[in-house]
């Protein structure tokens, strides 16, 4: 009998692929762990004291931050542009993304493999590890309501997956740019600074809080640690999500444009 | 026998664009269009057949890549036609995709951080290869190319000679119908050299694949091609049996001299000189134009001497004067 291969079968192996790639790289990821350790308690440290220093009712007690950023620490690398440099920026400078065109394989689903693999790996080895290490030193909250979790995970799924697209999104600019580190650099502040990732949204200023309100990156920190705090509930759980979703499959479809369009590009011009 | 590979008029032009580096550059080379064209293969006509090993050869820069290229689909030709198989290769790329294979020997298509098995069987999961044409096919690789040694190694620890044999059995994996080759013996040595192009030709004989191949390397062009096509500066200038193009070069002949001392003017009339390495110095010409004997008696006239020879051109001389003198460019009217 002639074994028969589904098409999405493949694009699992390439997810595979990606995650047995990063499992190469275990020095580094133990490496990585310590410092997520180190900025963590660097920031403990500065909120205990700025806390101490400002008596009276928060948006956020102590208690809340703390978990907020040992969450931020354990997704960090889940977070747009911040693991291993996506293998597509190099496989566009140095002109080997072309070779794909060769093989029957679409190339757009390929990429999403690669970093959702990726994804799958930092889930693994680093946000677990992190968040677990973590919750022996410091007092995290967990949600005691199974519904929040639930809805937490949901949203954390999102986030990640808005996550893929918006990395893919950027090192496609590499099509037009040869070198995409500055357009790297650039998103990647924005991105680091309007997802919540340095402040929670809750502390900005309200002028400030409501253009990141409009921003489409509270959605990957931001919305989902509030979710997972109890700080949203109920109604309101429901708009975040749908939010996220919208914006996930708006870089859904601009990464596939990106990338469309840079095969295109490259397709007429050679690269 | 049933035609492959069609190409009519084939042309690429490139637009080549101004590069801005540095930070604020990249933004720049969003935006800029200052460009120039260069035209790298201009109304290239041919057709292949079924099971011929046909060499595609031209100096460097001569267009060679771009034509490959545009066959296996990853590259749109500015205007002409190519169908492979019948597929339009830029419109159909996953259709034309399934039923070739390709290797471009400077770069590699396998997976840089992946154990050379492993990207096996990404491939076999691409192409749907069923199980038993898979292990056949690595059984037989195995054999002719001795992949055992390095089938668990990363593709990234490989030696050339490894990496190039390990390409080549990916490239053949799903028994496709034409193979692509760009220079799969660059950078080997004479071993490793003999084996790609014996496993070549058993490929060819056993499996009927149709092969196009581009080398530097005349070696792999006299052992593996009955039939050549020589491309240079984007044109076609030669396309027929390499005996062919032998014989209508053969009229050349080679005259190498050793001379006593090295003279500050050493043309002779009716000769071309091809080459000078201090006293040695190498001139070509045709004995239709001036008789051995008469060269080396103008030569004697005139200078003292140390030994002299004449030689019959090899194809690498051959070549070379297609591609300096353009002796083809007007092909006579019985060419093929
Ligand atoms: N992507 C590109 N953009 C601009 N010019 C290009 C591009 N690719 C090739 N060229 C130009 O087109 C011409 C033909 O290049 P090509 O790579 O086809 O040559 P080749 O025959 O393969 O040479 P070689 O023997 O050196 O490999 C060259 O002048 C080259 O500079
Ligand atoms: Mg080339």
């Amino acid at each position: 009998m002639k074994p028969r291969y589904l098409t999405c079968h493949v694009y699992l192996a390439f997810a595979r692929k990606s995650f047995q790639k990063q499992m190469q790289y275990r020095v580094a990821n133990l490496a990585g762990l310590t410092t997520n350790f180190f900025f963590l308690l660097v920031q403990i440290f500065v909120y205990t004291a700025f806390y101490a220093a400002r008596p009276g009712p928060q948006p956020l007690n102590l208690n809340d931050i703390i978990t907020y950023f040992v969450l931020c620490q354990s997704f960090l690398m889940l977070m747009p542009l911040w693991g291993t440099r996506s293998e597509i920026a190099n496989a566009i400078k140095d002109g080997s993304v072309a070779l794909q065109l060769t093989k029957p394989v679409d190339f757009q689903t390929y990429w999403f493999a690669d970093e959702l693999g990726k994804a799958c790996y930092y889930l693994l080895m680093r946000a677990l590890p992190t968040f677990l290490l973590s919750s022996l030193f410091f007092k995290v909250t967990i949600p005691q309501q199974p519904a929040s979790l639930m809805a937490f995970a949901v949203s954390m799924t999102l986030a990640i997956f808005m996550s893929t697209s918006i990395t893919i999104t950027v090192y496609g600019t590499a099509f037009w740019t040869l070198d995409a580190t500055g357009i790297v650099g650039i998103a990647h502040s924005i991105i680091t600074f309007f997802s919540g990732m340095l402040v929670p949204l809750a502390l900005w200023p309200g002028w400030l809080a409501q253009i990141g309100g409009w921003l489409p990156f509270e959605g990957l920190v931001n919305i989902p640690f509030s979710i997972y705090l109890g700080k949203i509930t109920g109604f309101a759980i429901l708009m975040a999500i749908g939010k996220q979703l919208i914006w996930s499959v708006f870089f859904c479809a601009i990464g596939r444009i990106i990338l469309n369009l840079g095969f295109s590009r490259l397709v007429i011009q050679g690269g | 026998m049933d035609t492959v590979i069609d190409v009519r008029a084939l042309s690429k032009t490139f637009k080549v664009y101004h590069h801005r580096k540095g930070f604020l550059g990249s933004f720049a080379n969003l935006f800029s269009r200052k460009h120039r064209l260069v035209q790298a293969v201009a109304q290239v006509s041919f057709t292949v057949k079924r099971g011929e090993i046909v060499g595609y050869l031209g100096p460097n820069g001569a267009g060679k890549s771009t034509t490959l290229k545009m066959l296996t689909g990853i590259l749109v030709p500015s205007s002409g036609s190519v169908t492979v198989n019948g597929y339009i290769p830029h419109r159909q790329r996953k259709e034309n995709a399934k039923r070739i294979g390709v290797v471009f020997g400077q770069r590699s298509h396998l997976w840089f951080d992946l154990p050379v098995q492993e990207s096996f069987e990404l491939l076999q999961r691409i192409y749907r290869i069923p199980q038993a044409q898979y292990h056949h096919n690595v059984e037989m690789f195995d054999e002719l190319l001795s992949l055992g040694d390095f089938f668990q190694t990363p593709v990234r620890q490989l030696s050339l000679g490894q990496r190039m044999r390990a390409d080549l059995a990916a490239a053949l994996l799903h028994n496709p119908d034409v193979l692509f080759l760009d220079e799969p013996t660059v950078g080997l040595d004479v071993v490793a050299k003999a084996r790609i192009r014996q496993f070549i030709q058993q490929i060819n004989a056993e499996r009927q694949v149709t092969v196009v191949l581009t080398t530097h390397d005349l070696d792999d062009v006299e052992k593996l091609c009955k039939r050549v096509i020589l491309i240079d500066d984007a044109r076609l200038r030669f396309d027929g049996e390499l005996a062919t193009l032998r014989r209508l070069l053969s009229t050349e002949r080679l005259l190498i001299v050793d001379y006593a001392e090295v003279y500050s003017d050493i043309s002779i009339p009716n000769a071309h000189m091809t080459y000078q390495e201090g006293t040695r110095v190498q001139y070509r010409f045709s004995p239709e134009e001036i008789s051995t004997a008469a060269l080396i008696k103008a030569i004697l006239q005139k200078f003292k001497i140390v030994d002299i020879s004449v030689q019959e051109p090899d194809i690498e001389e051959l070549i070379k004067a297609v591609y300096e003198d353009n002796l083809l460019l007007n092909p006579p009217a019985n060419f093929p």
